[in-house]
């Protein structure tokens, strides 16, 4: 069942970005270099054509049965942990090094899903983190930023 | 065409290829290849770039020639390998291993929700296995004649192609077009972000250097697809009931099998003949055949929601592409993608120059390599087969432990390719988008769709402009692009006809 208000937030979100789009090619240099077509102007077109593909379901969505029905029972509190963790991960994985973000973000992610069984999330976390340590930095000397930098190793 | 001497020289490139050193290394390269394909982010590529260094030492002890032809044999089975391995997981956890098995995602997680995960995976190995063989045996008997027209193609041509390929989102829409034209607008709209390869102009980079480069596909097609999935089924409470889903059959049953044979055909072909192209690959073959399917399906409803013929078409596709891309490298000296083209720096490296005169040069290592192939495909299709027994367990794997580990690896494949933080940051936002848009019904395939093909439509637009001085009767002047257009929008408007005529028909009754 489509949402009658998800759509509409959407299509003003869409006509934003569009008029976003436009207004930022209005500012690409429009010289062409030889080319008859610059770089300007193929943003600017989908930018138009994004608005009025936006409108047109802003009208769609008046053609919607309201929206009677709740939405099934979400579990957010667990999904906006999960977020936060892996956002913490992102931010932390260049500073603290992979192997200990990583087997962290393992850890916590194990215990938050699932409360329980301690022991078995530990080495699963600890295994995955050193195999693929392992493999990707010794085995294939690829890059990973294993140990955090100020570790005086 | 097919002379006695290509006969004698494929029979002295199996000779070559069943070397006892050949074969182990062709093993090796479909093992490898397979566990690369499957983690997200490090793709065919990426994969055969690193195992490059490791091809060179271990035949280290062989002569130039030969070690050229046993590093190409292992790089090809990576290659294959890693393509199957990509369909894997987008099969199994809707996480696309690379650009060609997005399309995979869309019928093939469906019908692994269903329980028949096996049936996918299967029709997967046999479609790319079949496809391969066909992709070959055109590659034998095509070659020359192919490269030169591939030539042909200029930017006009390459132009109309990727309108039609952009056409082909209408077989991605789901219940409204609307929404999934504008997230193929989208997406092509995210392809302008960056360096513009023509004017060298910096374009909405706000000054951030880390925007230069553009946004990356990968990033953003493992955060939708892989981590809006993880997202999704964190947020439904009943998920603990559906991934302990058993696989129940490991084999297609026979109406699957005869459901896919003209699916696999015809991807087959498609697949081919786009991979011939220099630039166009296996991702746009995989598109066009699922659109192709789903426009020539009776039952246009089943797609999306865990059609065979969704998965088994796009497979073959990028199968063959693979193959067909290897003809411009081998004939012409042409990468026709990313993979080909660092495969063309491995044969450099042992002073083997991949171009016209491969074939009568070094003929060994040319018919080495297609006899290796074949032999490839064999082994993927033997050692895929049995392995679906083993991904069948590690999807039953409770929900508990897949998901953290599902996003760890989706981390570690992003981060290993981009090497930077925003990618993992972009990552995560695109997870959360990715869940809201597909509740929603907004189609993700034509994000990535626009994100592909929007650099490939603007640079050849503009090309094609400046060779002709600005004429834009030039795309209906060149006989080839003409025709594209034309199929181009006769498979737009297709669909809007009929749907009209339909909408007449009701009103008489």
């Amino acid at each position: 069942m489509p949402s009658k208000t998800f759509d509409r937030y959407m299509s003003v979100i869409l006509i934003a970005v569009g008029t976003f789009f436009i207004i930022s090619s209005t500012q690409i240099s429009a010289s062409t270099y030889g080319s008859s077509v610059g770089p300007d102007i193929m943003p600017m077109l989908l930018g138009i054509v994004l608005i009025l593909l936006s409108i047109l379901l802003f009208f769609q969505t008046i053609k919607y049965k309201s929206d009677g029905q709740k939405s099934e029972e979400q579990n957010y509190g667990k999904f906006l942990i999960m977020l936060g963790l892996a956002l913490l991960y992102a931010l932390t994985l260049e500073w603290l090094g992979y192997i200990i973000t990583t087997f962290i973000f393992l850890l916590a992610g194990f215990q938050i899903m699932q409360k329980g069984k301690i022991l078995y999330s530990i080495i699963i976390s600890l295994s995955f983190t050193l195999v693929v340590y392992y493999v990707y930095v010794e085995v294939l000397q690829g890059t990973l930023p294993v140990f955090p930098e100020w570790f005086a190793f | 065409m097919i002379g006695l001497d290509i006969l004698g020289f494929l029979g002295q490139g199996f000779v070559t290829a069943f070397q006892w050193h050949n074969l182990l290394f062709a093993f090796f390269g479909v093992v490898i290849g397979t566990s690369v394909g499957v983690l997200p982010g490090i793709g065919p590529m990426s994969g055969v770039a690193l195992l490059v260094p490791i091809t060179s030492s271990l035949t280290g002890g062989l002569l130039p020639e030969e070690a050229a032809t046993a590093s190409i044999i292992m790089l090809a089975g990576v290659y294959y390998g890693a393509m199957y391995g990509g369909s894997a997981t987008s099969i199994l956890i809707n996480t696309p291993g690379e650009a060609a098995s997005v399309v995979t995602t869309l019928d093939g997680y469906q019908m692994a929700k269903k329980g028949k995960a096996g049936e996918a995976l299967a029709i997967s190995a046999i479609g790319s296995f079949v496809a391969g063989i066909i992709a070959l045996i055109g590659l034998i008997v095509l070659a020359k004649p192919l490269s030169e027209w591939a030539i042909s193609f200029g930017p006009a041509e390459y132009t109309a192609l990727i309108i039609l390929g952009l056409a082909t989102v209408s077989g991605l829409a789901g219940k409204s077009m609307t929404k999934a034209l504008i997230m193929a607008v989208l997406g092509i709209l995210i392809s302008t972000i960056g360096v513009d390869t023509i004017s060298g102009v910096a374009r909405f980079t706000f000054n951030q250097p880390i925007l230069y480069q553009g946004i990356e596909f990968l990033t953003l097609a493992v955060g939708l697809f892989a981590i809006g999935e993880v997202f999704g089924t964190i947020l439904e409470k009943d998920s603990d009931n559906r991934s302990l889903q058993k696989i129940n059959r490991l084999l297609p049953s026979k109406k699957e099998m005869k459901d896919s044979t003209l699916p696999i055909l015809r991807g087959s072909v498609i697949g081919f003949f786009v991979g011939l192209l220099p630039g166009a690959g296996a991702s746009i073959a995989s598109f066009f055949s699922y659109s192709a399917e789903k426009g020539l399906s009776k039952d246009k409803e089943k797609f999306g929601k865990g059609a065979i013929e969704g998965v088994a078409g796009p497979e073959a596709a990028n199968n063959a592409a693979s193959g067909g891309s290897l003809i411009p490298m081998l004939t012409l000296g042409l990468p026709g993608s990313a993979t080909t083209a660092i495969m063309m720096g491995a044969l450099m490296m042992y002073n083997v120059q991949p171009g016209p005169l491969l074939f009568d040069k070094h003929p060994q290592v040319a018919w080495g390599l297609i006899a290796s192939m074949f032999i490839g495909n064999i082994l993927l299709l033997i050692l895929n087969l049995p392995l679906i027994k083993v991904f069948a367990k590690v999807i039953s794997t409770p929900p508990k432990y897949m998901l953290p580990i599902i996003i760890a690896i989706s981390f570690f494949g992003v981060y290993a390719v981009q090497v930077n933080t925003f990618d993992l940051l972009l990552l995560v936002g695109c997870g959360v988008a990715g869940h809201f848009l597909a509740k929603n019904d907004y189609p993700l395939a034509p994000v990535i769709l626009g994100l592909i093909l929007g650099p490939m439509l603007e640079n050849n637009f503009r090309r094609a402009l400046t060779i002709n001085n600005g004429d834009y009767m030039i795309f209906l002047q060149r006989p080839l692009s003409l025709i594209l257009l034309i199929i181009a929008f006769v498979w737009i408007l297709y669909p809007v006809i009929k749907g009209v005529l339909n909408q007449r028909k009701h009103a008489k009754q």
